[in-house]
């Protein structure tokens, strides 16, 4: 391989690129910039609306409010206003315009006098997720009127409370505030992979396919270059753009990290820059990986638009030990690092919670990301030197 | 100096080229005429290696394509059927970009490139992406590509194709200079008269094979014919009806 031929390829691939508006905004802005700040607003705002919803009272609609004084008082003392409800309180909850509606039967206060179990009823629409929170504040308060009047009742009849609770369950959490940070920023790998992908996208397309179709290639390959070097230079500028993507990302979250408020739920995210140049080292690999995933895949196809509907589909692939991953949630095994995206997940994954890296997963992961991403390397440089390349 | 001999090429059940030997000399320009699909196009490939050879030979300047394509290919200029510019790149870094690729650096390439946009008129537009070229602007920046590291031989794949009247009138002036300075000129072509204003010697090839090769005096004798345009329909015909 020639050297200077080679970065003469290389430079070429790169400023041609640079100079295509789509590639460079997919490159530097929606590859790497879309994920964390749609995250960093989406999880804000679930934080925050979450957080200040409790302290803000809720007006609850209640039928037979007067048959249940005792019940409406505790209700008040737990940030509830009570008022009345509308003469037809089951479309009231159908058309939306209440999230719930209590409802004091008549025969409630002679049930409850008797000691016998008195019903109440809530008038809920299921199917409407945004009620749910406040039906469950409003169960959870009547729940908790229901066991403190028991609390009482057993006391008047000189049993112990105690006696209804033979065996309490007591959480010991060892988890940290910043491990539970992976509550949070679990989408983080997905991401960073994503912005990997999308970095490599359409320069791996271009430099292919591209090439192809602009009837370029057929020129190119009767220079005095040899195909071999022709392909790592093309390769190794995919490559850049991957990494450029996927660095760009990684600054994004070490930034954004700050915009929600984790500590309203008791999680700590902590992401250093060291946090963030060991991410992007673990994952510099998988650039690698996707650049010679992608170049093989589109030096198979005949036109851009062909290329870009294989590559949209291959797109995925590495996802899907991603999405496994959150489906069926697994230990870290010696394993997992054998696998491409996979290794790169379970290992950011860990950097998130603030867990040391086992020296041994990390240098396999590398390697067989590295030694993958050679193999599909060759595999191009291979395709290259058949006449079928011409199309 | 660009020999063929014995040349063959199959795709699948296909016969491409079924045999063909000629020499294109030094200082002469060698017309390759033949109807479409006649095996023109896919000659030409193979000459400038990026086909192999199915059987025969195709020597470059004494060099077999098949054996040291890179050297052969350093002794080569090829202007394909697409000029296939890169649409974001300027002409004079399409042509640099082609200089670097074949081992030209520094100095010895700026000077280089200067010289090719003087000959072939680009400074106009030497500096504009190639995108918005017409077609004439088009083959003329892809010509310099192909001369810009100095190659003895030029392969041209229909040049003329798509240029109006003066463009074609400007190619064919410059072929002629080229032929002058002592270049090895190969050109291929389905258009008799393009062929006749320019040719010394004319191959003519129909359905892979050579049917009729000589000076267009020659041609005209050996069909009786005084129209070349009939006697090359009479050729290609012969062939058809064998």
């Amino acid at each position: 391989m020639n050297l200077r031929k080679y970065f003469a390829v290389f430079y070429k691939e790169a400023i041609d690129n640079l100079r295509d508006r789509r590639t460079l905004l997919t490159v530097l802005v929606f590859g790497p910039l879309f994920g964390p700040l749609f995250y960093t607003v989406m999880m804000s705002t679930v934080i925050n609306r979450q957080v200040a919803d409790l302290d803000q009272p809720y007006t609850l609609a209640v039928q037979g409010a007067d048959l249940a004084p005792g019940l409406m008082d505790y209700l008040r003392q737990n940030n509830l206003r009570i008022e009345k409800a509308p003469d037809d309180p089951r479309g009231a909850v159908k058309t939306g315009k209440l999230d719930v509606v209590l409802v004091v039967p008549a025969d409630y206060a002679a049930a409850f006098s008797a000691s016998r179990p008195a019903d109440v009823r809530l008038i809920v629409d299921k199917s409407r997720e945004s009620a749910g929170k406040n039906v469950e504040r409003v169960r959870d308060a009547v729940e908790r009127y229901s066991r403190s009047i028991s609390v009482l009742r057993l006391i008047a009849r000189g049993v112990d409370p105690r006696a209804l609770s033979p065996v309490v369950i007591e959480d010991a959490d060892v988890s940290t505030p910043q491990s539970r940070a992976v509550l949070l920023l679990g989408m983080m790998p997905y991401f960073l992979l994503f912005a990997a992908i999308l970095g490599a996208f359409y320069l791996a397309i271009d430099s292919t396919a591209g090439e192809r179709e602009r009837g370029s290639l057929e020129p190119l390959l009767t220079t005095a270059v040899s195909r071999s070097t022709l392909v790592l230079g093309k390769l190794s500028a995919v490559t850049l753009f991957s990494a450029v993507s996927l660095g760009i990302d990684i600054v994004a979250l070490l930034w954004c990290q700050h915009l929600i408020p984790a500590a309203k739920v008791g999680i700590s995210v902590n992401i250093t820059p060291m946090t963030s140049l060991t991410t992007f080292l673990v994952c510099l690999p998988f650039s690698l990986f996707i650049a010679g995933l992608l170049s093989v895949v589109a030096s198979f196809t005949k036109s851009y638009k062909e290329a870009q509907t294989w590559l949209s589909f291959i797109m995925l692939v590495p996802m899907i030990p991603v999405l496994g991953l959150v489906m069926f949630p697994m230990e870290p095994a010696w394993w997992m690092m054998l696998l491409p995206s996979m290794s790169q997940d379970v290992l950011i994954t860990e950097l998130i919670k603030g867990e040391p890296l086992q020296p041994l997963f990390v240098a396999l992961s590398m390697v067989s990301t590295l030694v993958i991403g050679g193999a599909l390397s060759a595999l191009a440089v291979w395709l290259y030197k058949r006449e079928r390349i011409l199309g | 100096m660009i020999e063929v001999i014995d040349l063959e090429k199959n795709f699948g059940p296909v016969q491409a080229v079924r045999g063909v030997s000629f020499s294109a000399p030094d200082g002469r320009i060698t017309g390759l005429l033949g109807p479409n699909g006649a095996g023109k196009s896919t000659t030409l490939r193979i000459v400038s290696t990026v086909l192999r050879p199915g059987a025969g030979t195709v020597k470059v300047d004494g060099v077999d394509v098949a054996v040291d394509g890179n050297r052969a290919r350093l002794a080569l200029g090829v202007l394909p059927h697409q000029s296939g510019l890169y649409p974001r790149l300027t002409a004079r870094e399409n042509i640099r970009y082609y200089g670097e690729l074949n081992g030209i650096t520094g100095m010895a390439l700026d000077q280089r490139v200067a010289e090719l946009v003087e000959l072939l008129e680009i400074g106009e537009f030497a500096d504009r992406p190639a995108k918005g070229f017409s077609q004439g602007q088009k083959i003329k920046v892809a010509l310099a590509r192909a001369m810009v590291h100095g190659p003895r031989n030029l392969v041209l794949d229909e040049p003329t194709n798509g240029l109006d009247v003066m463009a074609t009138r400007a190619l064919r002036a410059l072929i002629r200079k080229l032929k002058e300075a002592g270049h090895c000129v190969l050109f291929s072509s389905h258009v008799m008269q393009e062929v006749a204003a320019l040719c010394d010697e004319i191959v003519i090839i129909a359905h892979g094979r050579i049917v009729a090769r000589g000076t267009p005096d020659e041609l005209r004798k050996q069909t009786g014919e005084s129209d070349l345009e009939e006697a090359f329909v009479k050729l290609c015909g012969t062939e058809v009806a064998a």
